[in-house]
């Protein structure tokens, strides 16, 4: 899977529009990346990578690239 | 000395006793005397808790409630080793948290298989004839969150609501054979799932204050619910069915 596409999955799941994101978009600079995002994303993550996400590990997040990381 | 909670020699079945309030539960029962039949998915854990149990003459055994075909037979096998059955506890469950949008059915399936196929399924076999002792009590560990709505508990709650309405009715089809049931409804409570929580938002979170302020009594422990379990159980309760008893620490009315 592209960087693209995994961008592409984390737009879908957060509802915005498809080039909204990008690997150095600053996650504190997108509304919509709220608690309930970060529910989502563990989901994503859980179902499409095997990969559970802890409070900490999020809370380490700065860009979508350090979530695309782990997208593996 | 009387002894309001006297569980001598009741053969008690409890689900979901490998940890959390399940095996708290097992464990206060055992104290009060009953003989216990444990249960849960994760074989060890149960083996572990049949250990730290009081007295003598307990069981443990393995059960996936989601698998429900298998429930029938799992229900035969324990009662033809242990005999009928005083009292159940279904303390087996799955605490979602996962936003509308991810809700797929799959995972609407998985938890109702496990939180309220399984419950209600356990409940029509036990009460099938010699499978129980006349006074039998069924307690249903159900949720606040039943009673409440909550952003990503959709799933969650409508598991729990729908064993709690099915207590309402069950109660009075099992009357006439002196079967009780209720459910508890806990609040948040110091088990594996509140640690997940605290994982998940941090325990200086907006969400965490949030929430020990309106459960102002603070969070639960397993033994809080474990003790509300063992009352209902007892034949102490014998009035007392189809209900679900909040045990919250104010949350419900806050």
């Amino acid at each position: 899977m592209t960087d693209q596409e995994k961008i592409a999955k984390l737009e879908e799941i957060w509802e915005l529009d498809e080039g909204t994101l990008a690997a150095d978009t600053v996650l504190a600079d997108v509304d919509e990346y709220d608690s309930m995002a970060k529910l989502s994303l563990i989901v994503l993550m859980d179902d499409d990578f095997g990969v559970k996400l802890t409070g900490d590990v999020i809370k380490g997040f700065e860009t979508v690239s350090d979530i695309l990381k782990l997208m593996a | 000395m009387y002894n309001l909670v006297d569980l001598t020699d009741r053969r008690i079945l409890v689900i979901g006793a490998s940890s959390g309030i399940g095996k708290k539960t097992a464990i206060t029962l055992s104290e009060l005397g009953a003989k216990l039949v444990l249960a849960a998915i994760d074989e060890e854990g149960v083996k572990e808790a049949l250990t730290e149990l009081s007295g003598d003459g307990h069981a443990a055994y393995f059960v996936d409630v989601g698998k429900l075909d298998e429930i029938e037979s799992f229900i035969k096998k324990i009662v033809a080793e242990n005999g009928p059955l005083d009292g159940l506890v279904y303390s087996a469950g799955l605490g979602t948290a996962i936003p509308l949008a991810m809700s797929k059915p799959e995972k609407v399936q998985n938890t109702f298989n496990v939180n309220f196929f399984g419950f209600f399924e356990t409940v029509r076999q036990v009460c099938k004839k010699g499978r129980y002792n006349p006074g039998m009590r069924i307690v249903g560990v159900s949720s606040c969150a039943s009673l409440r709505g909550d952003k990503s508990k959709a799933i969650y709650s409508s598991t729990k609501s729908a064993m709690d309405s099915a207590v309402r009715c069950i109660a009075k089809e099992v009357a006439d054979r002196e079967i009780c049931i209720n459910t508890v409804a806990p609040a948040m409570t110091a088990t594996e799932l509140y640690q997940k929580f605290v994982d998940k938002y941090g325990e200086d979170s907006d969400t965490n204050r949030e929430l020990t302020s309106r459960q102002y009594l603070g969070i639960a422990q397993t033994q809080d619910i474990a003790n509300a379990i063992a009352f209902l159980i007892s034949p102490a309760a014998r009035f007392i069915t189809g209900i679900t008893m909040p045990v919250d620490g104010g949350l419900t009315t806050s």
